[in-house]
């Protein structure tokens, strides 16, 4: 455990989970993770998991915060995203309202992190249950681009395209890491002028 | 050992303590056994741990607050690490809500009370914030900043100062305006919810609100229904009616059965329920027996709170019965009140009288009982003794009185009494005076010693009866008179009362005054009977019945021995400052304290009497040993015997005279009793001198014993006088002995005596010393001048004959032809006054001689004066006589000496030139025969004895 902590990567990739209850956010990560499909169905609050992957032959860590899809937590929901570097957004195939939801998260995520290039993947799940759908492909597809985003139907029962989702998530976050590192002085100076700004107002 | 165990996951990542999470990651155990250690935030919550699989651990988290580790132990793997953490808080639990874990409130609910007012539900969650906007967790100004920037506000939603800048400077510093207008928004939202509250009840309950008013509807129509065929029912009333009264007469028999056995189970339950009440009277009769006072009392008063105005008549008969025992109890109470007991005791009883709400004073009762009990054992003490006393005197012979009287020790040897109960203490003077018969050389002292020595043998000294009833009476008074006040002072103080019940009792001033006689009156008692055993003087002026009550005794019998009064004056003044502390009126207390200082004074009186009365019997003792001593001379061992008499009386009064106990008086602070006292010692101190006297001059009538038993002690240090063979010293000696005795006394015994009184607080004392020092001093000079009388005389006398004998004439003397023998003779005498001074007492050998010498150079000198005609030769022969005499006892010349040889010389005539060497020739003749005889007077040490032979 000492090796695992003396080796840990410094690059950690904080991605959180959103959308509706109920539409497998928790249950994407839990096969993420461990493999495993959660047949029976408890609401998340708040969960945390983080491991060690390798992304295109690098170490890194992901992240994931599992948050509530329930809309009593709305409230807290501002305080994750401020820590969140990715996106990824859920709604299930079988329900239409899960869909209509994700434009809220959108609209939240983009407030709250004040970005419209943050990373972000519209994840359609429940891919299996194709004779449940009722959110059809294109309809889903129209509204990521709408929004400059990939589109991806996944199903965590059968692990269909869950891998793929987080890691092009992960490389998402690199290539937008790699983006702020570049500007790095700039921004510094920017971060000074507005701290400044602000001082006036006062 | 397997890979270590790693959590990766955690659902959920925070929440209070008590939250049930999920733990997931790798390696976390092989089987429920494998995982021994499980710790949230530093907590160690294993006994909640429930392990699933390898990958999962549902377990409830602790009360860590923060964030922290996860981290799973295991057998196979060790401590594990982790890579998510948990985050516990502490939410606010209000007091309506449920709670897995305890809360401490006391923070809380303090401070809302503090406050003044609820908190407002606004903030009852810390986490919630009005806008809904995410905190950012970290605070970008201090408190204290803000407070620069905001003097009278605060950031606190709750306070009256709330400056909403500050709120938003403080918490949302970082949000957009954009986030702010959001905020607005919610913040709208949340309000108007909450205005909405009744409405949204009745949309959520329209289900059931619409049931109610079916059912309504409902039953209303049923009813209307059921109006039409009313005929019915009636037909329906009358036969249930007919069903009931057949009912009846089926079951009239049954009831009327249970009720009577109901009835009977009542009185039962009523006799077990009151079982108490009607044991009660057996049960007071048997705790009386086991005198378990205070049971009874309890029983009767719970009783009679429940039963005494009750009005069923069951209970009223019983209680009655009780009654009428416990009235007998009082009485029998009282009864015991009456008798003589313990303090304890008494206070026991008067307490349980004061709860059984007695009409009479007990306490006041028992006060009157005891004063009579203590009188009358006052009295019967004193009787009992009296009465021992007249008994006795037929039997006591008179001459034990008189042995008892001069050895201070009361033999009586014919008692038929039962010894004392306490062995008697013997006095401390008891063993000298045994000691003192023992050594005693009087005839008289001796038979009576030896007559009643083989009766004394088998019984023990029995003490005076006087001192027996002193005892008694004392030991009374010190046992039951404390108790008797201390009773009296709970009763006045009412703690007598306060136990019993609860009525503030006010004992009344009357009965103090009457308590405070009573006391006065038995101490009165006290005092008075003791007075009348031993200073029947000081009652005089008390009628003679008063007197006759106090106890006579007889005359005869008046005379406790001297060495029992410091016994019994230790009894009455201990028993007096045992009174001293009980805190008693100080008039009352007088007149035993008075008592006690008349005891004393009588006690010193009495003592020193009859130390005045042994030293004046002191003569018969004389052994006439002499002892020598460098220092005093030779004495007999009667100054020490005197010396030692007067000490030990002074030791043996020192307690009773010196030592003054607290409230007493100072035996000395009267001037009667100072006087007194001086002039006891005084005589004391003088009694000795006519002793000596006495001795000195006493024809003697030979007490044969003394000087036999003298003899045997004759040791190498000590002088036997020669007078042995007589059994007495010859007169002259005894006077020189005496004047040595005397000498010694006076110059040294006597100081010592008086300093040791001083010290014993003895006052005027140096007015003693000095008429004591005279005393000593006139006998000193009587006895020196017939000493020297005695010696002087028949050496004077015989000068003359033997001057002119053969014929000698002054006028007709052929030759000179040395000195003379009468001369010589006179020098002998001289030599064995000398000699007998010397081994009595080398320091009187100059006194004496020099007033021997006086005498006869005095008579030397009329010799020669009377001559009336000197011849040549006769001049010579004179004249050479008188020198040698002169030069012989040149060492005690005196003025007067000298005069009278002047005077002798002067009649005489002048020598011729020859005549001077015949005369010189003849001197110095005479003084080579004479050398060694010579030389006693020149010499005072004692080589007289070796010169003489």
């Amino acid at each position: 455990m000492s090796k695992a902590k003396t080796q840990q990567p410094a690059v950690i990739h904080k991605v959180i989970m959103v959308g509706s209850g109920g539409v497998g956010k928790s249950a994407l990560t839990l096969q993420f993770m461990y493999e495993e499909f959660v047949e029976d169905y408890e609401p998340t609050k708040a969960d945390s998991y983080r491991k060690k992957v390798v992304l295109d032959g690098e170490e890194v860590q992901i992240d994931i915060l599992d948050t509530a899809g329930q809309e009593d937590y709305a409230a807290i929901r501002d305080n994750y995203f401020r820590s969140g570097e990715g996106f990824l957004c859920v709604f299930s195939i079988t329900e239409q309202e899960s869909f209509q939801a994700t434009s809220e998260f959108r609209e939240q995520i983009l407030r709250v992190k004040n970005d419209d290039n943050i990373p972000f993947l519209l994840v359609g799940n429940k891919a299996d249950l194709e004779e449940k759908r009722q959110v059809t492909a294109e309809e889903a597809q129209h509204r990521a681009q709408q929004w400059n985003v990939p589109y991806v139907e996944t199903s965590a029962k059968t692990n269909a395209n869950v891998d793929k989702v987080f890691y092009d998530l992960m490389r998402e976050i690199r290539s937008r890491k790699m983006d702020a590192s570049k500007q790095n002085n700039g921004k510094k100076i920017k971060k000074k002028d507005s701290k400044r700004k602000k001082c006036t107002i006062l | 050992m397997g890979p270590p165990p790693v959590v990766t996951g955690v659902s959920p990542r925070d929440g209070p303590p008590g939250t049930r999470i999920i733990i997931r990651g790798e390696n976390l155990g092989n089987d429920p056994k494998d995982l021994i250690g499980l710790k949230i935030c530093g907590v160690d919550t294993l006994m909640t741990a429930e392990w699933k699989s390898s990958k999962k651990i549902i377990a409830r988290t602790g009360p860590g607050k923060g964030k922290g580790d996860i981290i799973v132990i295991t057998r196979s793997g060790g401590v594990g690490s982790c890579t998510v953490g948990f985050r516990g808080f502490f939410v606010q639990i209000g007091p309506l809500q449920d709670s897995a874990v305890w809360i401490d409130e006391t923070q809380t609910v303090l401070a809302n009370l503090g406050r003044g007012r609820p908190s407002s539900p606004m903030i009852s969650k810390e986490d919630e914030d009005p806008l809904g906007i995410s905190n950012e967790g970290n605070r970008a100004k201090s408190e204290e900043e803000m407070l620069e920037h905001f003097p009278d506000a605060s950031g606190n939603l709750t306070l009256e100062n709330f400056s909403p800048a500050w709120y938003l400077l403080e918490n949302h510093q970082q949000a957009s305006f954009d986030d702010l207008k959001m905020g607005l928004s919610y913040m709208k939202r949340r309000s108007s919810q909450q205005s909405e509250g009744p409405i949204t009840f009745a949309k959520a309950n329209l289900s059931g609100i619409l049931d109610c008013l079916d059912s309504l509807t409902e039953m209303c129509e049923k009813f209307a229904k059921d109006d039409i065929q009313r005929e019915c029912i009636n037909s329906y009333a009358v036969s249930l009616m007919q069903a009931k009264s057949c009912a009846d007469g089926l079951f009239q028999e049954v009831l009327g059965r249970k009720d009577k056995a109901d009835a009977t189970r009542n009185a039962l339950g009523v006799l077990q329920r009151f079982k108490f009440l009607f044991y009660l009277p057996l049960n007071i009769e048997r705790n009386i027996q086991k005198e378990d006072y205070n049971l009874v009392i309890n029983e009767y008063i719970r009783a009679k709170s429940l039963f005494e105005d009750s009005p069923i008549q069951v209970f009223q008969k019983v209680y009655k019965e009780v009654e009428s025992q416990v009235m007998k109890f009082k009485e029998m109470l009282q009864e015991k009140l009456r008798q003589p007991n313990s303090l304890e005791e008494q206070k026991k009883l008067i307490k349980y009288l004061m709860s059984l709400d007695i009409d009479n004073d007990p306490g006041w009762g028992c006060l009157l009982s005891q004063e009579k009990w203590l009188t009358k054992l006052f009295m019967d003490c004193k009787d009992s003794n009296t009465q021992e006393i007249q008994e006795e005197v037929p039997i006591a012979p008179p001459r034990h009185k008189a042995s008892g009287g001069s050895l201070g020790l009361s033999l009586q040897a014919e008692s038929r009494r039962e010894l004392q109960e306490e062995a008697p203490v013997p006095p401390p003077r008891h063993k000298t005076a045994v000691v003192s018969s023992g050594l005693s050389l009087s005839g008289e002292l001796v038979k009576v010693t030896s007559k009643s020595s083989d009766q004394m043998a088998g019984q023990k000294f029995k003490m005076p009866q006087k001192v027996v009833f002193v005892e008694e009476l004392t030991d009374i008074m010190g046992r039951h008179f404390p108790d008797f006040w201390k009773l009296g002072q709970a009763y006045f103080s009412g703690s007598l009362h306060k136990e019993g019940g609860d009525k503030s009792y006010k004992p009344d001033q009357n009965k103090h005054a009457q308590f405070k006689q009573m006391v006065c009156e038995i101490l009165r008692l006290f005092s008075n009977l003791l007075r009348a055993a031993f200073l029947p003087n000081s009652l005089e002026n008390l009628s003679e019945k008063e007197r006759k009550m106090y106890g006579q005794w007889p005359e005869n019998k008046r005379d406790v021995p001297g060495a029992w009064l410091p016994h019994c004056v230790r009894y009455v003044r201990s028993c007096a400052s045992s009174l001293c502390r009980l805190d008693l009126p100080s008039d009352c207390q007088a007149c035993v304290q008075e008592l006690a200082l008349d005891m004393r004074t009588n006690c010193m009186f009495t003592l020193l009497k009859q130390a005045i009365a042994d030293v004046r019997s002191l003569h018969i003792k004389e052994t006439w040993i002499v002892e020598l001593d460098d220092e005093f001379g030779g004495r007999t061992q009667l100054p020490a015997l005197f010396g030692n008499i007067v000490n030990e009386t002074v030791q043996h009064l020192h307690e009773v005279v010196v030592q003054n106990k607290t409230g007493e008086t100072e035996i000395f602070s009267q001037r009667p009793v100072q006087i007194e006292a001086t002039k006891l010692c005084t005589e004391l101190l003088q009694g000795f001198a006519p002793c000596l006297e006495q001795l000195a001059f006493s024809v003697d009538k030979p007490n044969t014993t003394s000087t036999q038993s003298a003899d045997l002690t004759s040791g190498s240090s000590e002088l036997v006088m020669e007078s042995s063979e007589d059994h007495l010293p010859s007169k002259d000696k005894k006077l020189i002995i005496m004047l040595s005795n005397c000498n010694h006394t006076k110059e040294h015994l006597i100081p010592l005596l008086v300093e040791n009184l001083n010290k014993h607080g003895y006052v005027e004392m140096n007015k003693v010393l000095r008429s004591a020092q005279e005393t000593y001093e006139k006998l000193d000079k009587k006895l020196f001048d017939s000493y020297v009388e005695e010696k002087s005389n028949p050496i004077i006398g015989s000068m003359e004959p033997n001057m002119y004998r053969g014929r000698f004439d002054w006028a007709n003397y052929k030759r000179v032809n040395g000195v003379r023998n009468y001369l010589k003779e006179v020098l002998m005498g001289m030599i064995e006054i000398h000699a007998e001074v010397f081994s009595i007492s080398p320091l009187f050998v100059s006194r004496v001689m020099t007033k021997i010498v006086d005498a006869v150079a005095e008579e030397m000198s009329r010799l020669v004066q009377c001559v009336t005609k000197f011849g040549e030769n006769g001049a010579i022969q004179a004249r050479l006589e008188l020198l040698a005499l002169q030069d012989a006892v040149a060492l005690y010349r005196s003025a007067a000496t000298r005069k009278s040889f002047k005077e002798a010389l002067d009649c005489l005539t002048v020598l011729t030139q020859d005549n001077k060497k015949t005369l010189e020739d003849q001197l110095n003749k005479f003084k080579m025969q004479f050398k060694f005889q010579l030389m006693c007077f020149h010499s005072d040490t004692g080589e007289i004895s070796e010169s003489k032979t």
